[in-house]
């Protein structure tokens, strides 16, 4: 539940990761949209005064354009992001992870009025924070969802080191376990790399610095550099 | 195969790949006349192999990352929509749309006689006991409505305004109303049965009020033309609300989740079919009803010719003629 990755198979037989967004992202979005609309509207509004009464017209159909049509143009024509998403980071798509079509994000924002009842959605939210992928009611029903679309910090790379030979051979997850520890030495303080090191003194022989020393230096014979 | 060799072996194809994607970002058809664009399927799905084979051996995460991130970015562009076809639009309101409305015929004729019988039966128990009216609506409201409809009024059905703002107010209005009636179907069908019963309540009570008083005359000319459109929109807005709502209650011989998803893309269908009629409601409404000067058998001759015009599209559209389809 706490998890808001969602593994999603593909036809190529991997999976893709998409981290579902939560929301507070997804309402500060709103408000970016929410603000961008307001701002449209009253750039339509100036041309618009010239034309009188008809003009008011003009403007209602603007509105409704701003009202309804805005989310599902910015989704089929930007991608899947309105200008808020976009700020934020984040984007709409199918529950299988492909680009949102037009028939969903109609479904979608349709539905947005039911999101919306109880003072400023209200049910969006209780849905969101109920559903495991964070999907409003509407996404619910159109089979959409959003998902963040920047990448977490990949990891860091494994400090070069002289190779050294495992002295005894280890499990797949052991040796997982040990690249682990190389590639996230740097964002440790020493003090713990040698805390941790030390729980190894069985396969290492040795304590502190040279211990250290030697689990970076098996990384680099794992990862098969010279 | 060690970590290093594999990344040697591989890291040029994956950076061009990459550096193409981000191209695509930036100059969209500048790549696609790249020649990397015809080799894109393919160095895709090599990637994705790569990347089964990265994770199966165990990698480290700068590689599976990397290549995640990639395939990714990838499966995006792979699998994008095709662009719009709006000649498909036209087919759509011709052929598909009366077809969806015939399919969903139990749920239409739900929201109709929702719709109509509080209105018809309002409209004749109005003739006999018309102080009921005073129930109905405030004072201020019935005034509003005497003065629309009142026959020394140069222009029909409206106190006020021109032809374009009138058709701005009623696109906002009318459309809304319908979009809402189709969401709020989503509460179990209750929100699609208030709006659709509430609304007939006022409509038979408006008609009936002004026939009573004699103001009938001008109301009837006002509303015979435009209501074609206006009032089949709202009850097919108001039954593809009802269908989302049935089908939360009782999704038959399916899984919940899968039959709402089914029923919102039909109900969308709907809720778009019912937007263009409103359009058309809306032009007709503020061109042609709010036109006083027109005769009597001209103006009701066109309503009957389009009450029939909406019948036998919504009846007949789409459906296979004797060569079949």
């Amino acid at each position: 539940m706490l998890d808001s990755v969602r593994e999603i198979e593909t036809p190529e037989g991997i999976s893709l990761r998409l981290r579902a967004a939560g929301p507070l992202p997804r309402a500060q979005a709103w408000m970016v949209d929410t603000v961008v609309r307001l701002v449209l509207l009253m750039l339509a509004m100036i041309p618009l005064s010239l034309f009188g009464t008809g003009g008011l017209g003009l403007a209602m159909l603007a509105m409704f354009a701003l009202l309804w049509a805005y989310w599902v143009a910015c989704e089929l024509w930007l991608d899947g992001q309105s200008l808020g998403k976009r700020a934020l980071g984040l984007r709409v798509v199918n529950l299988d992870g492909t680009p949102v079509t037009w028939l969903p994000s109609v479904t979608r924002n349709l539905l947005r009025v039911v999101d919306a009842l109880p003072g400023v959605y209200g049910v969006g939210l209780a849905s969101t924070l109920v559903d495991p992928c964070a999907r409003r009611l509407g996404d619910i029903v159109a089979g959409t969802m959003v998902v963040h679309t920047k990448e977490t910090a990949t990891g860091h790379q494994v400090p070069p080191a002289p190779a050294l030979p495992l002295p005894l051979p280890l499990s797949p997850e052991e040796q997982a376990a040990l690249v682990d520890f190389a590639e996230r030495a740097g964002q440790l303080t020493v003090q713990r790399q040698e805390e941790l090191a030390n729980l190894l003194e069985p396969l290492t022989g040795c304590r502190d610095t040279a211990g250290v020393a030697r689990l970076l230096g098996y990384a680099n014979g794992l990862l098969g550099r010279p | 195969m060690k970590q290093e060799r594999f990344v040697a072996l591989h890291a040029r194809e994956w950076d061009s790949l990459q550096a193409w994607l981000g191209e695509l970002d930036r100059q969209p058809k500048r790549a696609l006349r790249h020649e990397l664009a015809l080799e894109f399927p393919a160095a895709y799905r090599r990637v994705c192999h790569h990347l089964a084979l990265a994770r199966g051996r165990g990698y480290s995460h700068e590689v599976t990352d990397r290549l995640q991130s990639l395939v990714q970015r990838g499966h995006r562009v792979l699998y994008r929509p095709p662009p719009p076809r709006w000649h498909r639009a036209a087919a759509f309101l011709v052929a598909d749309f009366p077809r969806l409305v015939r399919a969903q015929w139990r749920c239409m004729a739900l929201a109709a006689a929702l719709f109509y019988v509080p209105a018809l039966a309002l409209l004749v128990w109005l003739q006999l006991h018309p102080e009921f009216a005073h129930t109905l609506f405030s004072s201020a409201r019935l005034a509003q409505f005497e003065r629309m409809y009142d026959p020394a009024n140069p222009q029909l059905g409206r106190s006020s305004g021109t032809n374009l703002q009138m058709f701005g107010y009623y696109v906002f209005n009318n459309v809304s109303i319908a979009f809402r009636t189709f969401a709020s179907g989503l509460l179990f069908g209750v929100g699609a049965i208030y709006v659709l019963g509430a609304n007939g309540i006022v409509i038979g009570g408006v008609a009936g009020h002004l026939e009573a008083i004699g103001y009938g005359g001008p109301f009837w000319r006002f509303v015979a033309t435009h209501s074609a459109f206006e009032l089949t929109a709202m009850v097919i807005a108001g039954g593809a609300g009802l269908q989302l709502g049935l089908t939360l209650l009782a999704p038959g011989r399916r899984r919940r989740g899968p039959a709402l998803v089914e029923a919102g893309w039909i109900g969308a269908k709907l809720a778009l079919g019912a937007f263009a009629m409103l359009v058309v409601a809306a032009c007709i409404e503020a061109y042609w009803s709010s036109q006083a000067g027109l005769p009597d058998a001209l103006r009701f001759g066109v309503a009957a010719l389009v009450w029939l015009l909406v019948l036998v599209w919504l009846g007949f559209g789409g459906r296979a003629g004797r060569h079949g389809a």
